[in-house]
């Protein structure tokens, strides 16, 4: 079974983006030889299932703290075919260098702004196509307390499957 | 699925040659791109650097000759460099993709937010929420209301006379009867000081604070001082403990670890054990001053610009560069009571357990003081300091136990009042002087734990002085002036 790995900072909505994937089957268990607990589940995006794993908070790819080493022990020796990098939309120029870090390591990780509507709320306006061009990598907008780009976000997924799993 | 047409910066020439280098060594497959490999070894990536070992053999070495020689090319840390050049290109993509509409109509929120953070009309807006957050809540209801319950009632009625009997029974010796059940006893000094005492202030306090918190006035108020604090070598963020310390400067000096730099960390420690009255101070020098509004002010007045004062001093005396302060202001909003009450459950438990241990140090501390008699000694020494600062000898007793038990402290100055033995002059030098000196004997040994012994030790020697430096030139000030208030 191909897997899907949530990533990001902490505080960003993965749980909730990992609960909408999966819908309410998970199982959680501590990362071999470590005390940080992973949760694990299975989402049917398209015809396809996937295992997917949501990772401890992460704020840059070289760890410091036992979460950050375990995320990236996931991302390094699980393979996962799609990387969804979730982000708090309103803080972009924090959130963005650990994008650049995973492009760095030829991750082609699918980038998602969560939490829009508070950018939107907030008189703000991201130009998801030009970010799109800038990174070469797909951009999906998601609310993912509401459910709000969920289909887009798996159509996306779909699309990026196809082409390089 | 490493595809190579993603985005990828650029670093400078020296470090473009460096990292191409050490690609070059990488013989391997390592799943990631080998200019990752090469970046994270730069930035002293240890689990990296076992990788390599393990798959390069030999040529490890070699890519350890380039690591060195790379970092030796800099004068800061590559890793910085790197995160530096990450950051620009970040903000460079931020801004070519963000655009801000036009402001629509400002809501009510917004603009309450803009008038906490407005110096004029926020300085107004914290006193109030000092007042009726700390002052009423904390203060009367917390630290009045139900410590009088616990510590007269449950522990007075029933714990404590119920430990003592049980002890006295139990064991025949005297001295560990003291120990245990004694008037400094580990159980009913140390642990009913833990539950009797703090517990409601600290429980109250952290409510308060988690509501302060919820709401989003706390960023806003780190907005308002940030200014000032910059003037003390401090930033916005030490808000956080600062306010904390007007519940429990042991817990708040615990909580100075979320300060960034080591250098606003010493600051923070040194004005919380100087110049933050934790509430349990507070309620002895409110009842002190009772009556006496001119004492108060003048009490505020001189503890304010002390604050000011060290601060300032302290952050010319440690040079550092200045702490820079992002803080996102998220929006206000109505607190959710049920996310109140976990927070504060949460906080209470984890400050409990690393408390508990402290005080029940302290009431062995206090009884071995008692046997030795070197609490009597202490009592001598300390009467010269007193008279200096015009206070009678008897206050030298307060001022030790104090110390040691904030109630002690309060009661003796109360008797020393009430016996007609201190002028009003002679009160407000004591609560200023007992405002700035060590709040008790827990904070002591937190600023050991958290500072280390060196720093601990030079931080309490110097408020030691300090705190009656500052009590001698008031009472000088008053004399001069020829001021009885």
């Amino acid at each position: 079974m191909r897997k899907i790995a949530i990533v990001g900072s902490p505080n960003v909505g993965k749980s909730v983006m990992f609960n909408n994937l999966t819908g309410s089957y998970a199982t959680v268990s501590n990362y071999p030889g470590t005390t940080v607990e992973v949760l694990r589940g299975k989402a049917r995006i398209g015809s396809e299932e996937f295992e997917v794993i949501d990772t401890p908070g992460m704020y840059s790819f070289l760890p410091i703290t036992e979460e950050e080493r375990v995320s990236r022990a996931i991302i390094l020796d699980e393979q996962p075919c799609v990387i969804l990098h979730i982000i708090d939309a309103k803080n972009l120029e924090r959130m963005l260098p650990l994008t650049l870090q995973f492009l760095e390591a030829g991750l082609l990780v699918i980038l998602v702004l969560n939490i829009i509507d508070e950018v939107r709320d907030l008189g703000i306006n991201i130009d998801v196509l030009h970010l799109e061009k800038e990174l070469n990598i797909p951009v999906v907008e998601t609310v993912s307390t509401t459910g709000e780009g969920m289909d887009i976000l798996k159509g996306r997924i779909e699309e990026h499957v196809k082409r390089f799993c | 699925m490493l595809k190579d047409f993603a985005k990828r910066i650029g670093y400078d020439d020296p470090l473009e040659i460096y990292l191409s280098r050490i690609e070059s060594l990488l013989l391997s497959d390592y799943k990631i791109t080998k200019r990752a490999i090469a970046i994270l070894l730069l930035q002293e990536d240890n689990e990296m650097l076992d990788r390599i070992k393990d798959k390069e053999k030999e040529r490890a070495e070699e890519i350890l000759k380039v690591i060195q020689e790379a970092k030796a090319h800099y004068s800061h840390p590559l890793s910085y460099i790197i995160s530096l050049r990450r950051q620009k290109e970040t903000n460079r993509i931020s801004q070519a993709v963000m655009s801000f509409k036009k402001a629509g109509k400002v809501s009510f929120s917004e603009r309450l937010s803009k008038i906490m953070m407005n110096p004029l009309t926020g300085g107004p807006i914290l006193l109030a929420v000092l007042y009726y957050g700390l002052y009423k809540f904390v203060g009367t209801f917390g630290a009045g209301v139900l410590v009088d319950f616990l510590e007269d009632k449950v522990f007075g009625n029933y714990v404590n006379p119920f430990v003592t009997n049980l002890v006295s029974a139990a064991i025949p010796l005297k001295i560990i009867q003291d120990l245990l059940a004694g008037e400094y006893g580990v159980i009913t000094l140390g642990v009913r000081y833990a539950f009797a005492i703090i517990l409601p202030i600290v429980a109250t306090f952290f409510f308060a604070f988690a509501i302060v918190e919820d709401t989003g006035y706390l960023p806003r108020l780190a907005m308002l001082v940030d200014q000032l604090f910059k003037k003390i070598g401090l930033s916005g963020r030490a808000v956080i403990p600062l306010v904390l310390g007007f519940g429990c400067d042991t817990m708040a000096t615990m909580v100075t670890r979320t300060l960034p730099t080591k250098r606003e960390r010493i600051i923070a420690t040194l004005l919380l054990a100087l110049a933050i009255p934790c509430s349990a101070q507070m309620g002895v020098i409110l009842a002190l001053l009772e009556g006496r509004p001119l004492g108060l002010i003048i009490w505020l007045g001189v503890i304010f610009l002390v604050f000011l004062i060290a601060g300032y001093l302290a952050s010319k005396i440690m040079p550092g560069e200045l702490p820079t302060f992002y803080m996102e202001i998220p929006p206000l909003r109505l607190p959710q009571f049920s996310n109140i009450f976990r927070k504060t459950a949460s906080r209470l438990n984890w400050y409990f357990w690393e408390i508990l241990p402290l005080f029940l140090f302290a009431s062995v501390l206090i009884w071995l003081g008692q046997i030795t008699g070197i609490f009597n000694f202490l009592v001598k020494i300390l009467e010269y300091p007193i008279g200096w600062i015009g206070l009678p000898p008897q206050a030298a007793i307060a001022f030790l136990f104090g110390f040691f038990r904030r109630d002690y402290g309060a009661a003796g100055l109360y008797d020393l009042k009430k016996a007609g033995l201190l002028s009003g002059n002679q009160l407000i030098i004591s609560c200023i002087t007992i405002t700035l000196f060590l709040p008790c004997i827990a904070q002591l040994l937190m600023n050991v734990k958290e500072r280390g012994l060196r720093m601990g030790i030079a931080i309490s020697i110097f408020i030691l002085f300090f705190s009656f430096s500052i009590g001698y030139a008031v009472n000088l000030i008053l004399t001069l002036l020829n001021l009885q208030l």
